[in-house]
């Protein structure tokens, strides 16, 4: 399969099935945070460097091992009594693709396009029949030097950055035949309609009845990675006690308000958190499904960056969890009247949270520091629009961070070479158009 | 065969006893005569005194040549016979290999391959669909890895890779239980019927294991399902000849080659219902031997039926019109494999039935021959001859008719019915799992005899009689191990996808 210049190669295709059967006639309902993402789709790739436990039979055997605990994600789709989709846990796996790349890991890290990340991601979407198309596509590309890239891609209904990160996560401690620290917990009442509902979201209502996206502009994306000092000194020139989402989200916003000419003044920004642990009675971290929550942040960028930290800090500290309850209740009353999911990222400029996450102890090897990812990569599939900006963990420890934005081309290549982000050092990586 | 029409209750209440005691009466008439005849002897003696019998026996005036002469002719007489009685086989013991946790194939995943790789064409899907859902397969038989890419990738080196993991894991099993040092292997067989490369799989063993260079090793390839019993029997053929050897067995199927990727369904069949499975026997004539060998090996009866064209072609691998090579199983089969059995148990019948079954088979016979020709034809019971029954689990179908044919109760086909549930038809080394299943369920005592019966293209039915030697303890150290427990399960007759 492979195409002049191409430097991965998928060159086979099977379906990996958990070790032990699934109960006869489980069934797993999607709820309906899940069905508002029916219009994205989430692609991870984790990177490895080489070591002797890291063989491609050895993954695909802890990976079976690990399946066992996921019946929801070896199941397949199917449209319930109520229109709905619902998971029937039929035991049938996830398609697994091997893949090489003739480059070593360190030269891919160094010279990849965002275009060609996507390559380890393999994804196929929902054809016609959703009962023969597996959710999850898993695919182990091995590197000339032994390292390896994991990739999955999934669609967003089944699973939220959290939960994909902690499959992986579990596929890592299987493998290292260590216990699963975070094991999933399936439990669809999670987000059921309380006793009195007051349903009530007004920024997705007003994003459910705009007219759809249509932009001819094409999407570029670019990953930058910040060094412990780095967000250290970042945090000293603006707000020393905030904490680094809120600076990083601070800058880059109004970095990239000035790059697409919007005129300084008071603005609105999306934020997207993760609410598994701002509940009164908190979800395990292994929920399975989403637990996201959107919402509507002000600031005013004429009044400078520290201004907008304080602003983002305040509103994601004070997240009332009475408003992730009504969102969740408008989510379940649009679903029974039965309207198809809408985009959830962008078309305005969203940012999301995501640097709780626990990517970098996914490690496949025994030996301390050996075994972390040498980088893990997220991408949204279906933000098109103003753009995504994801504040990820980064590798090293502290408060480093990687930020990966998805922008209009113009714009990217403008933050790409700004200075007010440059200042502070981080690594581009993996530029270009998506 | 039809059964006799079976009277009424208090009729066969009544005949069920007479029916016992004639068993008992015609199976023990030797002892029923012998015991009377040594109590009058015994009788006789102590009636007569010592004294009386030292007079007659000085009488008989013997001299020292004479008794020299009939002791001579008592031990010439002795050793014949002791020489010529063939030298016991033992089982020692055997391993069956239990495929890796990846390797399972559950229905809906294989169903959803069918569908895949079939998209254009509905009907193949359905034909297929519905050979599955009547298998009586569980969610847990295994294939290998190649079989679980789209579209299945069946090249030579995934081929010596499945094989090689198959064969040396029973193997290292099979060392691991018998302490069986490699050097000690004298003979080794291995069958396999579809896969044949060059080396040999015997070579390849005798390469990984080290084997000696004398040693007598043969590999048996296109002899079908029942060709692990062929093995057996080459097996005790070669302990009859070489003194104090260990022969190592290895019966098996390669899965990867025989993908059908063609639509011709009397080729589809074997798609859905063979998988992967070996298993190692290690048999021995030591003496030694005799005190932990679990099994001795009785009888073995092979019967062919390929000069009859209709049994030759029933089985028979050949090109679909598209190119594809597939085997075919023609509509007959079971017809075809009821006469191959009931060859088989006319021949092995005098050889394990009581006297009594013989006699009244015997009798039905002579009367049908020459007082009416209308009388129904005897069937024996073979429930007298044998405790246990390994059939094996070529498929749903020939488990039936042989329950049928045979007259045998549900507990009696359990293990067939239990093995094809949860490994699938393992082709050769199906009967060695079903053997596995009576052990692990307790239910192996000693003195048991075990009745193993194999069939296979050709067409061929082999039967193997094994003799239990030691009553085996549960928890048996096997595929089963971690499973029995939960067996047996009820199988529907169709199951609904």
């Amino acid at each position: 399969m492979t195409a002049g210049g191409r430097r991965v190669t998928v060159y086979a295709k099977s379906t990996a099935v958990s070790g032990t059967p699934v109960r006869p006639g489980k069934t797993y309902p999607l709820s309906s945070l899940d069905h508002l993402m029916g219009r994205h789709t989430l692609h991870l790739v984790f990177y490895y460097r080489p070591g002797p436990t890291l063989d491609r039979d050895g993954l695909k055997e802890s990976l079976s091992e690990v399946l066992s605990h996921y019946p929801a994600a070896t199941g397949r789709l199917s449209r319930g009594e109520d229109g709905g989709w619902i998971v029937k846990c039929n035991d049938a796996g996830v398609r697994l693709l091997d893949a090489r790349a003739n480059v070593t890991l360190e030269e891919w890290l160094g010279s990849a396009s965002a275009e060609e990340e996507m390559e380890l991601a393999y994804w196929e979407p929902m054809g016609d029949d959703p009962s023969i198309w597996s959710p999850y596509y898993i695919q182990i590309t091995e590197f000339e030097d032994k390292a390896f890239a994991i990739g999955l891609s999934c669609t967003h209904m089944h699973a939220d950055p959290t939960c994909a990160t902690l499959l992986v996560r579990a596929w890592a401690d299987s493998h290292r035949r260590a216990c699963i620290a975070y094991a999933p917990f399936l439990h669809p009442p999670a987000f059921l309609p309380r006793p009195d509902p007051r349903p009530s979201h007004p920024l997705l209502s007003l994003k459910s009845s705009s007219a759809p996206f249509a932009s001819n502009s094409k999407m570029s994306s670019a990953t930058f990675r910040f060094s412990d000092l780095a967000v250290k000194s970042l945090l000293a020139d603006l707000q020393p006690d905030a904490s680094p989402f809120s600076a990083l989200a601070a800058l880059f916003w109004s970095r990239i308000a000035r790059a697409a000419g919007v005129p300084p003044g008071p603005g609105e920004l999306t934020l997207v958190v993760d609410v598994r642990k701002r509940m009164h009675a908190p979800l395990p971290h292994g929920f399975y499904g989403n637990a996201l929550h959107f919402s509507r942040a002000r600031a005013d960028l004429a009044a400078g960056v520290a201004h907008v930290v304080d602003e983002l800090g305040r509103h994601v500290a004070g997240l009332p969890e009475d408003e992730v309850w009504a969102a969740a209740e408008w989510a379940h009353e649009r679903r029974h009247r039965g309207e198809e999911a809408f985009q959830m990222y962008g078309p305005e400029l969203t940012c999301f949270a995501l640097d709780h996450l626990m990517a970098y102890g996914a490690a496949f090897e025994k030996e301390g520091e050996g075994g972390r990812p040498a980088h893990v990569s997220y991408r949204v599939g279906g933000a098109e629009g103003e753009g995504l900006v994801v504040v990820l963990p980064a590798a090293e420890e502290g408060a480093a961070r990687t930020v990966m934005v998805t922008l209009p081309e113009e714009v990217a290549k403008t933050i790409c070479r700004d200075d007010a982000i440059l200042r502070y050092g981080p690594t581009v990586m993996f530029a270009g158009r998506v | 065969m039809p059964a006799a029409p079976l009277p009424e209750f208090s009729r066969s209440v009544k005949l069920k006893y007479v029916k016992l005691g004639y068993q008992y009466l015609v199976n023990n008439f030797l002892t029923f005569l012998l015991v009377p005849a040594m109590a009058t002897v015994a009788l006789e003696l102590v009636r007569l005194g010592p004294d009386e019998i030292l007079a007659k026996w000085r009488s008989l005036n013997l001299d020292l040549v004479e008794i020299l002469a009939s002791a001579l002719l008592i031990v010439f007489a002795a050793t014949v016979y002791f020489m010529s009685r063939p030298r016991p086989v033992f089982l020692v013991d055997y391993a069956c290999f239990k495929p890796p946790c990846y390797c399972r194939v559950p229905s809906a995943s294989f169903m959803e391959h069918i569908r895949l790789l079939n998209l254009d064409d509905p009907k193949s899907v359905q034909f297929q669909t519905r050979i599955l859902e009547r298998s009586g397969l569980g969610e847990e038989t295994y294939l290998p890895p190649a079989n679980h890419f789209i579209p299945p990738n069946p090249t030579m080196e995934a081929s010596r890779a499945e094989a090689q993991l198959v064969i040396f894991s029973a193997i290292d099993d099979l060392i691991r239980k018998t302490g069986l040092k490699p050097k000690d292997i004298d003979i080794l067989v291995v069958n396999c019927s579809l896969f044949s490369p060059t080396p040999s799989l015997s070579a390849m063993i005798v390469n990984k294991y080290k084997l000696r260079s004398n040693i007598r090793s043969f590999n048996l390839s296109g002899m079908g399902c029942s060709a692990g019993l062929i093995s057996i029997d080459l097996a005790r053929d070669l302990l009859q000849v070489h003194p104090n050897s260990n022969a190592l067995v290895i019966s098996t199927e390669i899965i990867t080659p025989n993908f059908y990727p063609g639509k011709q369904r009397s080729m589809l069949l074997p798609n859905c219902l063979f998988r992967m499975g070996a298993a190692a026997i290690l048999l021995s004539n030591r003496r030694r031997e005799a005190r932990r060998a679990k099994y001795r090996l009785v009888h073995v009866v092979r019967t062919h039926k390929g000069a009859d064209d209709r049994a030759y072609l029933c089985v028979y691998e050949e090109e679909d019109p598209q190119g594809h090579s597939g085997i075919s199983l023609s509509k007959d089969l079971m017809a075809i494999a009821g006469e191959a059995l009931k060859s088989n148990i006319t021949t092995i019948g005098p050889l394990v039935l009581p006297v009594s079954e013989q006699l009244l088979f015997f009798f039905t016979l002579v009367g049908r021959k020459l007082i009416n020709p209308k009388w129904k034809p005897y069937i024996p019971d073979f429930k007298l001859a044998f405790e246990h029954f390994c059939i094996h689990a070529g498929g749903r179908a020939v488990i039936d008719e042989l329950q049928k044919n045979l007259q045998l109760s549900p507990e009696h086909v359990e293990a067939s019915r239990m093995t094809l549930h949860r490994f699938g038809n393992t082709s050769s080394s199906s009967l060695w799992y079903e053997l596995n299943y009576i052990e692990s369920k307790g239910r192996m005592r000693r003195g048991d005899r075990v009745w193993q019966i194999g069939f296979g293209s050709g067409f061929k039915c082999n039967s193997a009689v094994w003799k239990c030697n030691r009553t085996i303890k549960t928890p048996v150290d096997g595929p089963w191990a971690d499973c029995i427990h939960r067996y047996p399960v009820d199988i529907p007759e169709v199951v609904k996808f």
